[in-house]
């Protein structure tokens, strides 16, 4: 139960996100979306909801959205709606019959190009391009996953218990992409991208090639912080259990 | 002042981190060092209370091996000692009679012990007194302190680590330190399941202020759970011989059932002891814990003569006199910068802090330029005096310390 709770609840407050994000990074992606104006609501029976918003070229991601929609597709259960994800259950649309070719073509063919860059093949990590894009998507999948896990896992419940109030900043030099997640000290997270305020601890990549090596696991992480490849300043001890808390991200995603 | 680089600390570590994981792990593990280019990984030469890293730098030690180290390093009774007894036998396939000899002497010098038992490293006996406990009770709740360090082992470690399940905790209680009505409520809901409580004999926990113990705090504490028919541990594995010789509990005027000791008690070789109240003799001697380097007797005769030489110099006093000296000194120099120090803990092994500093970063970035200097500071643990340093170290320190003050002021005026 829990388990596909909270797997539906990352796939999408952590990943079916990204969608906000991923127009701004990538312009194949800004250029499928252009002339979008539609809205699509996920709804899960006795679950989860969230709503997607194409409008003006932009993409804009609602939690828990109540609000009518142009397309609204339904599952039975988080199971259900996990299923999609996996691509081994279509959803029930509820509403919007007529647009049903456009999810099937238009909405999939962005859907997939989130797919293509969060899930990287060796080769494709040689391509700055898209290390750029896969780094500022993985680390937004992270801060944001961070927040569901400790809600809902076992393990990163404890330890969020256990950590600091205090925001943590995650900034990769020169330039981002950056994102921050403010613990309350009770075991709760809030995230987002971006800076936000004066930190209790920093967590700094040398730059996006180190990031995107850590972020894929290429890369040794005790080893890149002794090498000053990654630094931490501030309370360490908020930084160790935000990376306890994602190492639990693969008990759930792929 | 010269600062200090560590080409060669560095050039180790990228060998290390192929070959070991983590490349320097646990508590010597860089991490926690900040900023880490100011810290040296690799030390070839230790001497007295001065270090050398790889790239020749020398410094003045005040981690002290992380407490093992209390008579300065290399010190020569304890080394001669140790040697000759090598040189006798040292791994055998039989006890050594110089095991008896340092539980005499144990026995002697600590009122709690009846006994002792001996084993290698710290969490050897912290586990040792976990299991008497549960044997000696039959129960099986551990009740310990939020942030306190015991080792380790599964049971020990804070919830979520690696390698560690929800199961290994199932009877652990963590309570707030100096929380007499913790205790109480815990004592209330799980009574006739605990068989002890284990706590450092004042809370040295990193990252945080250390705090002693409230006026009558331990009294409580080993008058309710003896009450309750359950076992006092001591884990004075790292204050142990810095505060008092007799077991941290003298200098607090209680008396737990168990004291476990290691670091200070051979100063660096490796050894650690559980000592006990008679009460638990027949416990510690049904409990089957061992290792096959338990009874090398080197380790026996170097921790009688490191304990003698504490002894012959008052070694506590000592330390905790040049604590006095480096703290008192740092906070009028940290005072003529502009900020307050604040010190917390013990004076023999010390936690300072900047105040004013919730995000520790000041005071990271003070550390990493007095390391930088010389002077050998971690800002996340408390630090360690020994009876090696000399009033002239402390003036040198207090100079790096100086030195260390203005140069931060000039990099946060660069930022
Ligand atoms: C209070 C305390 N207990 C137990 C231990 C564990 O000792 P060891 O690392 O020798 O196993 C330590 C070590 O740092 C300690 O500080």
């Amino acid at each position: 139960m829990i388990y596909d709770t909270l797997k539906a609840r990352l796939n999408l407050n952590a990943v079916l996100r990204n969608l906000e994000e991923l127009p701004d990074l990538d312009p194949e992606t800004a250029a499928m979306i252009k002339a979008w104006d539609i809205s699509i609501r996920f709804r899960v029976l006795r679950g989860i909801s969230a709503r997607l918003q194409f409008k003006d070229g932009r993409c804009t991601y609602e939690e828990n959205a109540k609000e009518a929609s142009d397309v609204v597709l339904f599952f039975l259960s988080h199971k259900h709606l996990n299923g999609m994800f996996d691509e081994k259950a279509p959803p029930i649309p509820l509403k919007g019959f007529k647009r049903l070719g456009f999810l099937k073509d238009e909405f999939s063919r962005v859907t997939k190009r989130l797919e293509y860059f969060l899930k990287p093949t060796p080769e494709l990590l040689e391509e700055p391009e898209y290390v750029r894009v896969n780094t500022a998507l993985t680390l937004s999948t992270a801060v944001h996953a961070a927040r569901e896990l400790v809600l809902l896992d076992p393990v990163a419940k404890q330890v969020g218990r256990q950590t600091p109030s205090g925001l943590l900043q995650i900034q990769v030099l020169p330039d981002g992409p950056n994102a921050w997640m403010q613990y309350d000290g009770k075991g709760g997270i809030v995230s987002g991208r971006g800076k936000n305020g004066t930190p209790a601890a920093t967590l700094t990549f040398r730059d996006r090639g180190v990031a995107c090596a850590l972020f894929n696991g290429k890369l040794d992480d005790f080893g890149a912080v002794a090498l000053g490849d990654v630094k931490l300043r501030g309370l360490v001890p908020i930084i160790d259990n935000t990376n306890l808390i994602l190492d639990r991200i693969p008990a759930y995603l792929q | 002042m010269k600062t200090y680089t560590y080409e060669n600390s560095t050039a180790w570590f990228k060998r290390a981190v192929k070959v070991i994981p983590c490349g320097i792990y646990g508590h010597f593990s860089p991490a926690p060092c900040v900023p880490v280019d100011a810290y040296p990984f690799f030390s070839e030469q230790a001497r007295g209370a001065r270090f050398w890293d790889v790239d020749g730098n020398e410094f003045i030690d005040y981690m002290c091996a992380y407490g093992p180290m209390v008579l300065g390093y290399g010190h020569p009774a304890v080394d001669e000692a140790y040697l000759k007894q090598r040189a006798e036998s040292d791994a055998n396939s039989i006890a050594s009679p110089r095991m008896v000899e340092l539980a005499e002497m144990l026995v002697d010098m600590i009122p709690t012990a009846d006994w002792a038992f001996f084993a290698r490293n710290g969490a050897d006996v912290t586990n040792m007194a976990v299991m008497v406990a549960r044997s000696a009770t039959g129960r099986k709740k551990i009740v310990t302190v939020k942030g306190g360090y015991h080792g380790t082992a599964p049971w020990m470690q804070a919830p979520g680590h690696h390698g560690v399940m929800e199961d290994d905790h199932q009877h652990v209680i963590r309570i707030p330190w100096n929380d007499l009505k913790a205790l109480e409520a815990v004592i209330a809901e799980h009574g006739k399941d605990i068989a002890g409580l284990i706590a450092t004999p004042y809370h040295h926990p990193v990252f945080a202020d250390n705090e002693l113990p409230a006026e009558g705090y331990w009294q409580q504490v080993t008058d309710m759970l003896h009450k309750n028919g359950s076992i006092v541990i001591v884990d004075d594995v790292r204050a142990g011989f810095r505060l008092h010789l007799g077991g941290s509990c003298e200098r607090y005027g209680f008396r737990p059932d168990l004291i476990a000791f290691s670091k200070a008690i051979a100063n660096g070789y490796a050894l650690s002891a559980l000592v006990g109240v008679d009460a638990l003799r027949v416990n510690a001697s049904k409990v089957f814990h061992t290792g096959s380097f338990w009874f090398c007797a080197g380790s026996f005769a170097a921790a009688m003569a490191c304990l003698k030489e504490l002894q012959r110099l008052d070694g506590p006093n000592l330390m905790r006199e040049l604590g006095r000296k480096l703290t008192d000194g740092i906070v009028s120099c940290a005072a003529s910068h502009g900020y307050t120090m604040k010190v917390s803990g013990e004076l023999s092994m010390p936690y300072l802090r900047i105040a004013n500093d919730d995000n520790m970063m000041l005071q990271q970035a003070w550390c990493g330029e007095c390391t930088r200097r010389g002077a050998f500071f971690t800002s996340h643990h408390n630090w360690f005096l020994s009876t090696a340093h000399t009033e002239e170290d402390i003036n040198r320190t207090l100079d790096i310390c100086d030195e260390a003050f203005k140069a931060m002021k000039e990099g946060l005026g660069a930022q």
